[in-house]
């Protein structure tokens, strides 16, 4: 309380300051494991005896790590006290609190770590029943069911997390960019990077009875990893903008980290054979194949990003000097590695389990190839002109297709037989199989997602002093500085210019960007940016303090194209994942009021008048 | 020739007027471009060019300084020498591409060169493995005369399930 909220802090903010210290934000993880915990021993009471003894263990076994943490490491209930002249601690009473950091107040505060939190933790429920199954010998493929399912949960949260994490950046922080590889950020995508591998992997087991070993440490890893980058975060090991300050929660973390390893190890050694897979392939050109170098793609992806973060680390360690590793050395790693999951992720759909003719071949990537194509020209001609973004917009328009054509295929199917209309056969198709359909609708999310990246190479700005009533111009934009004003609020006081954003002669919008100055005891200031986003491009406008010469306002003006195609594929992401997580409908006879289900074909040659009807399994 | 000496003038006014501002533009990219490869020293972690946040101490004076570099006509080596000298290799916003710092660069190609190898093997082998199937004399036998036992047609028929689900 004293240290992170003060009386002045709205309601929203002091509830949101929790999280925002090292104490509370681990009493919250705990309190969020909890939750889990809770809600996995009651809904699987009646059910998978065998296994939940092992499944309460491990949870309780991690929970009691973090509770020590809560209560003998950083405790956030410690009493304020002082020494007194004989060296008595006595305690008192302060009026009021430090308050929360400039930065830290703003909406997403309140939403953004909870997700990610949620993620961090959620991660923990698979891993028990990985380890719960490999521990018990658990018999059969239900385990993998369950472990799918909860990672798709904690998956979900993660990537709200993330994307609410880089809106923040970008809303906030001001400096026109909203992923900066920070090892913060860095420390969040690890997990996601195995979880995806993982829920895509995890179908080969399903389908094929192969890579149990792999899934099983997939999972494994990506319960590491989220420990791994809370001890990035927290230990002070890496330097960051938003890690934790250092303290001495480093060794814990690491000894848990150690011991986690080695019952995990000991599982498997004690019982591989239980993991023996049935691995068997046919063809070079297979779906399986796909999964294989998917999951290659994401590791490498993972390795990558951990091995950059922690590589200032190791020049300390091996040289006599530090040497960063910043946002272009991601970059530069990363886009590649982006476009060829981006193209596997098209290319998966397009091949069949065990073999693809050439034929298929020919038959299935004909149209989505012709799709990339024309999306590339479309880009080309709106002067969309870098060679990646063309290659990035390409790939787009070739996923896209085959997300189209799997849903025509399977709607025209269904328009056919029960004479729905092609979009209610389309939901019809979702609702059939929800996790197939559902990871399309993921897909597409990305794809926004990707299209959004690839305007980042046409980011411009302009930074100008101004006087009111000066114009700037950016791209094909005018903006007028028409006036600036103070409006003091309870927290802070806000310096605001208003800045007109004209396009030729028409006027669109009035923008406020700011400068914050807080109260509290630290006296932080902090920017709020002011945007106008449109599907084409943002207008992003920062104001960026006043001139030292002259003592006139300076406005960085920075124009993104595509940034707003983010956020809706995110959007996208979370639905689709909502979809995938729901029970499959299945059709059903209904006759003479009875419902059957409709499993053994034998509705063409009933009576016309019987009716499929839906029914949830 | 009274015309002709016009266009001249006309042409030297433009260029004595164009030519200052293409030059400026030119040293706006080089400083653009050079204080991308530093970061700034403040602590943000940002790219120098980037970091223009409210309360940095030390992207204007960064940013100052390497324009005033600029100006002079120093070459990148010189200035990346000079930055390196005063805020030490920690003003790198990307590991050099020599000596130690190499092996940043080189370690995500290794990884993807290996695992790549490690997946074509487990493909190779995956596809030489014969699939397990025990043929007895009482097998159904298929259209081209190929007996299948009993235990790999339900196999088949549990495997053609999953795999026509999804």
């Amino acid at each position: 309380m004293v240290s992170h909220s003060n009386r002045d802090l709205s309601t929203f903010y002091k509830f949101a300051a929790l999280w925002s210290g090292q104490e509370g934000s681990l009493l919250f993880w705990s309190f969020l494991l909890a939750v889990y915990v809770i809600s996995v021993l009651i809904a699987y009471r009646h059910k998978n005896g065998e296994l939940m003894p092992y499944v309460g263990v491990i949870l309780a076994g991690v929970q009691i790590f973090f509770l020590t943490l809560n209560n003998f490491v950083e405790s956030p209930f410690k009493i304020l006290a002082a020494a007194n002249a004989n060296g008595v601690l006595e305690p008192f009473v302060r009026q009021d609190g430090n308050g929360l950091t400039g930065l830290l107040q703003y909406p997403e505060m309140v939403i953004h770590p909870p997700n990610l939190y949620a993620g961090y933790t959620g991660f923990t429920i698979p891993f028990a029943f990985a380890l719960a199954a490999l521990l018990a010998r658990y018999p059969g493929e239900k385990w993998i069911h369950l472990t799918r399912k909860w990672t798709m949960i904690a998956w979900c949260f993660q990537s709200i997390g993330i994307l609410l994490g880089a809106h923040w950046a970008y809303a906030v922080l001001g400096w026109g960019g909203y992923w900066g590889w920070d090892p913060v950020e860095n420390a969040s995508l690890l997990p996601w990077l195995t979880g995806t591998a993982f829920l895509h992997s995890v179908m080969m087991q399903e389908k094929r009875g192969m890579m149990k070993v792999w899934n099983v440490w997939l999972v494994f890893s990506t319960f590491l990893m989220c420990i791994l980058g809370t001890f990035l975060t927290r230990s002070g090991v890496v330097s960051s903008v938003h890690a934790f300050a250092n303290s001495q929660i480093g060794p814990w973390f690491v000894s848990f980290m150690a011991l986690t390893l080695v019952v995990c190890f000991a599982a498997y050694v004690k019982n591989h054979d239980y993991l023996k897979s049935e691995n068997q392939l046919d063809s070079m050109i297979s779906r399986e194949s796909s999964f294989l170098f998917n999951n290659l793609l994401f590791l490498v992806a993972c390795i990558a990003v951990l091995s950059g973060t922690l590589f200032p680390v190791f020049t300390e360690w091996f040289t006599p000097s530090r040497i960063s590793v910043g946002a272009p050395f991601f970059n530069k790693i990363m886009i590649p590695i982006g476009l060829a999951i981006l193209f596997l992720t098209g290319v998966g759909p397009l091949l069949a389990w065990r073999k693809t003719s050439t034929d298929s071949l020919k038959r299935n990537f004909t149209w989505p190839l012709v799709a990339g194509a024309l999306s590339a020209v479309l880009a080309y001609i709106l002067e969309y002109r870098n060679a990646i973004s063309l290659v990035c917009l390409f790939l787009c328009g070739f996923v896209f297709w085959t997300i189209v054509m799997e849903f025509y295929r399977g709607a025209r199917v269904i328009a056919a037989r029960s004479g729905m209309s092609m979009m209610m056969a389309a939901h019809e198709l979702a609702m059939r199989n929800t996790r197939r359909y559902g990871g399309y609708v993921i897909h597409f999310g990305m794809v926004l997602i990707f299209i959004g990246l690839a305007g980042a190479a046409f980011n411009t700005d302009v930074q100008k002093t101004m006087n009111l009533g000066d114009t700037m111009k950016l791209g094909p934009y005018t903006l007028i500085l028409q006036s600036a004003d103070t409006k003091p609020e309870k927290n802070y006081t806000a310096e605001r210019m208003i800045v007109e954003v004209m396009k030729g002669n028409r006027q669109l919008m009035m923008l406020y960007p700011e400068k914050r100055q807080f109260g509290g005891r630290d006296q932080q200031s902090g920017t709020m940016v002011a945007i106008y986003s449109t599907l084409r491009e943002d207008v992003y406008v920062v104001f960026a303090g006043t001139d030292p010469d002259t003592n006139l306002p300076v406005i960085h003006a920075f124009l993104n194209p595509l940034v707003k195609w983010i956020w809706l594929g995110g959007v996208w992401v979370v639905m689709g994942t909502l979809l995938a997580l729901m029970p499959n409908r299945r059709a059903a006879l209904v006759i003479a009021g009875a419902t059957l289900p409709a499993t053994s074909g034998v509705a063409p040659a009933l009576n016309p008048s019987v009716t499929l009807k839906e029914g949830h399994d | 020739m009274i015309r002709r000496r016009n266009v001249f003038a006309l042409a030297l006014v433009i260029a004595l007027g164009v030519l200052p501002l293409v030059a400026q533009q030119q040293q706006e990219d080089r400083v653009k471009a050079i204080g991308g490869k530093f970061l700034c020293m403040c602590g943000c972690g940002q790219v120098l060019t980037q970091c223009n946040h409210v309360g940095c101490t030390m992207s204007a004076a960064m940013l100052k300084e390497l324009g005033q570099r600029v100006n002079r006509g120093e070459s990148e080596a010189v200035i990346t020498q000079a930055f390196v000298q005063e805020f030490g290799t920690t003003v790198y916003a990307e590991p050099p591409k020599s000596g130690f710092s190499l092996i940043a660069w080189a370690m995500p190609v290794v990884y993807f060169v290996v695992g790549a190898g490690l997946v074509l093997l487990v493909i190779s082998r995956w596809r030489k493995r014969p699939q397990a199937a025990g043929v007895d004399a009482a097998a159904p036998v298929t259209a081209s005369g190929v007996k299948i036992s009993q235990e790999a047609m339900e196999r088949g028929r549990a495997q053609a399930a999953r795999e026509t689900e999804d």
